[in-house]
């Protein structure tokens, strides 16, 4: 088993338009590099150049919000992952 | 006490269980400020104009541009280069005279938002940017009014509806600020988003349903999906924080 990661519309420039991409780890953290090394284009949007997850990005594990220690949070397998891009059009 | 006319007029919606005549004096009583008149502010406005809300006050200060005329329907050909909130008076005011519309052409900001929200019952969020996203919801955590939140990119949209002191607001469920403002859009989506701020606003004032708080709602059009994520008030949230002992 794995863990499924629900990509926002905003994300999916970067993953060939997939909205759910299947990666493996025990965090957050180890998930995103997993996506990462599958899409490294979406590098840019999800860290800034400390490596820190950008502040205008939220992560859901199964629904429920990661805050506030994002990147540590444990995953277990059959989780599911939302990356969630802040929009503010109207 | 509705007229002859408003039972004729809303009886379709008088009908609907739970919603009865009083549902419908109480939307004739309620007061409604919509902060912009574009994307959401079309639909949200149209809408709770045809459910016959008493008062409707709404905000906005662009001129209407040819760029605009893929989503906001209130807005067409003949309007380019006219005021928004003329252009919207002019169509909202024909949609039902029984409804008392206050249109303001001004932009929203920290000094005047408080004056503007003052004795309205309900704010609804229809703006095109975080910032003053942001300042409205401050205000109506200060003053205790409910604030039903919508926004949109492509085909994604999003809703949530805020009470002040009991549930998870605006900055609890966002910390950051989007680089850019200029934003991919196709009307449908803010058509459907819009329309569920209106839901959320109607169920509100009448008083039936489960309100959509402490959940964000996402709609995906591309896949035809809505998925609901749960959001916590968030105790060191710097707009609220300090209402956290009225829960």
């Amino acid at each position: 088993m794995s863990i499924t990661i629900d990509v926002s519309t905003f994300f999916r420039k970067y993953t060939n338009g997939q909205q759910v991409v299947e990666v493996y780890g025990n965090t957050v953290g180890r998930c995103l590099d997993d996506l990462v090394k599958q899409f490294p284009g979406i590098k840019q949007g999800l860290f800034d150049e400390s490596g820190k997850l950008q502040n205008y990005i939220d992560i859901y594990v199964n629904g429920e919000s990661a805050y506030p220690e994002v990147l540590a949070k444990p995953v277990k397998d059959g989780d599911e992952l939302h990356i969630i891009f802040l929009i503010g059009g109207g | 006490m509705l007229t002859t006319d408003e039972l004729e007029r809303y009886d379709r919606q008088i009908m609907i269980e739970g919603f009865g005549e009083e549902g419908q004096e109480k939307l004739k009583r309620a007061k409604v400020f919509i902060a912009g008149a574009g994307g959401l502010g079309s639909p949200v406005s149209l809408y709770l104009l045809a459910a016959g809300v008493g008062v409707m006050r709404i905000v906005d200060h662009d001129r209407v541009e040819l760029s605009n005329l893929n989503r906001q329907v209130l807005h067409w050909d003949e309007d380019i280069g006219k005021s928004k909130i003329d252009s919207a008076l002019e169509k909202l005011k024909r949609l039902n005279q029984g409804v008392k519309i206050e249109a303001i052409e001004e932009m929203i900001t920290e000094t005047n938002v408080l004056q503007l929200v003052a004795d309205f019952d309900l704010i609804v969020d229809a703006m095109d940017n975080l910032p003053t996203r942001y300042v409205l919801n401050k205000a109506a955590l200060e003053r205790n009014i409910p604030f039903f939140h919508g926004a949109v990119y492509g085909f994604e949209g999003r809703a949530m509806t805020i009470i002040p002191g009991q549930t998870a607001c605006l900055r609890c469920l966002y910390g950051g600020v989007v680089p850019g403002e200029e934003f991919p859009v196709v009307g449908v989506t803010p058509a459907v988003i819009g329309c569920i701020q209106a839901t959320e606003v109607i169920k509100y004032i009448v008083g039936i349903g489960e309100l959509l708080t402490n959940r964000l709602l996402i709609y995906d059009g591309l896949n035809l999906k809505f998925t609901e994520l749960k959001v916590k008030k968030d105790p060191n949230c710097e707009h609220c924080r300090h209402l956290a002992s009225k829960e």
